[in-house]
């Protein structure tokens, strides 16, 4: 009897050290996210731009659909400085941005460049390879009061995990576009539901935008992430835009006659 | 017989979890007014006023087109930091717009290679736990980018090697973080600083990143002003 409880009680001390060893995520039952992650092209488009334009579009309410038509299209990047009433000379740059360096913010959905996920107890963090981050609040605190809150390219995300998906609300946002024909405001809902495949190596996100005054019904879509290798590491995305190859970066070739 | 076990378990758990939460320093963090003690750094001979007036003039212009500045700018501007501890590495996030992510890699005790690191701004850190203390590695600056004056005097080089020690203070309510240059061609001896940063509320919201617009007329003529 002394044996068996002996060996109770050393189990119990196991069991107690060895969960406050292991990470929160594992103790949640949690997909393991802390690591790089690239957007994979699934569907075989070839270009991050044509994967998006398969995705199903947004169905807008007529206020909101009347209030794009009413929206000027933005000047368009490609040939940024092109005066259309002159033709470009021969050996003329094409100049493809404005020279300008994005800002350093973190979008919120992933293009083509790596990005880094780092889950703690109380907030995840999604960085890049430049600077800012996006924070993912695990801590049970409430969205702000939307009067006390100025939008932002980011918002403000709670998160909590459901059945082994990590799932993040965020409202907040500035006003803007929003991936296949969809539109934002401050009072729209993000639900973002982060799931890894079973072998660890995928990451998927479903994007659901709600809004009753833009969306007949939510607008939702997915991308698909594949893990960094072992041994990975952020690099620097140096942009500077003093550099004139910042905001010129394709020359029109020698025409043969 | 039990009790003493149950006893002995929770006294080990107990210790186990002060432990652990001595060995994370994640939170948002704030570069206190009196959180800065930089002595002068002593440096060689062959670094020359010329020299110390060229790398001013350099980072002067890395603020003026709103570059990334890098090491050691990220630990030293004035608004919070967010750290965070993963299982794989530790991440540094400033509100800057001008101070890249850091990633301090938990999971390798080596440097990326020469011929494959590409120097950077921040470089490439590795860490590991000390006790209580993390100490970080940085190698593999870039001569080029960034703000590069350190405080106390000196620069950054390609060769110059950086250790950081982090250690929580005053029940955890305060980040230390010595760090200590070394580089043959710029620094007679180590040059080690502290500064200390107080741990912000836990409902700490981060803020949005101030904007920097390289391309603003009046933020450029007031930078350029003689």
């Amino acid at each position: 009897m002394r044996t068996r409880t002996f060996a109770c009680g050393a189990a119990a001390l196991v069991v107690l050290l060895g969960s406050s060893a292991t990470n929160h995520a594992q103790q949640q039952g949690v997909a393991d996210l802390t690591d790089g992650w690239v957007r994979i092209d699934t569907e075989g488009s070839g270009s991050f731009g044509g994967l998006t334009a398969k995705f199903p579009q947004a169905v807008l309410t007529r206020e909101a659909a009347a209030q794009v038509k009413a929206t000027p299209p933005p000047p368009p990047r490609l040939d940024y400085a092109r005066d259309p009433s002159k033709p470009k000379g021969e050996g003329e740059a094409y100049i493809v941005t404005d020279g300008r360096c994005g800002g350093g913010g973190v979008p919120l959905e992933p293009n083509s460049a790596a990005f880094f996920i780092t889950q703690t107890q109380d907030k995840i963090l999604i960085t890049r390879e430049g600077s800012g981050a996006r924070h993912l609040f695990l801590d049970g605190r409430a969205h702000p009061d939307p009067t006390h809150w100025t939008p932002n390219a980011q918002g403000h995300s709670l998160a909590r995990y459901e059945k082994g998906d990590l799932v993040v609300d965020t409202v907040g946002l500035t006003p803007g576009n929003v991936t296949a024909g969809g539109r934002r405001s401050p009072e729209t809902h993000l639900m973002e539901r982060f799931r890894v495949s079973p072998d660890g190596k995928r990451l998927t996100i479903t994007y659901t935008w709600q809004d009753p005054k833009i969306y007949v019904k939510p607008h939702s879509y997915a991308l698909v992430f594949e893990r960094l290798p072992e041994g990975n590491y952020a690099i620097e995305d140096w942009c500077d835009p003093s550099d004139p190859r910042t905001g010129q970066s394709i020359v029109v070739p020698k025409q043969l006659r | 017989m039990l009790k003493h076990v149950l006893i002995a378990a929770a006294i080990a758990l107990g210790a186990s979890s002060a432990a652990a939460q001595q060995r994370d320093i994640s939170g948002s963090w704030e570069l206190s007014f009196d959180g800065r003690r930089v002595p002068t750094a002593s440096l060689v001979p062959g670094v020359t006023p010329a020299m110390l007036e060229d790398i001013a003039q350099k980072d002067a212009q890395s603020v003026r087109w709103c570059l990334l500045l890098g090491l050691p700018f990220t630990m030293t501007q004035s608004r919070p930091i967010d750290i965070r501890q993963g299982t794989r590495h530790i991440v540094i996030s400033a509100e800057s717009q001008v101070a890249p992510t850091r990633y301090l890699y938990l999971n390798r005790a080596t440097h990326i290679n020469k011929e494959e690191f590409e120097p950077t701004t921040s470089g490439d850190s590795i860490a590991r736990w000390e006790g209580d203390t993390l100490v970080v590695e940085t190698v593999g600056f870039s001569a080029t980018k960034g703000m590069r004056s350190i405080p106390g005097g000196g620069y950054r080089t390609e060769d110059t090697r950086l250790t950081e020690r982090f250690r929580l203070l005053k029940n955890g309510s305060m980040l230390s973080v010595t760090s200590t240059w070394e580089d043959p061609k710029v620094f007679r001896a180590p040059h080690t600083y502290e500064l200390r940063y107080q741990r912000l509320p836990a409902n700490y919201a981060p803020r949005p990143a101030l904007a920097c617009d390289a391309f603003d007329a009046e933020r450029v003529a007031f930078l350029e002003q003689r």
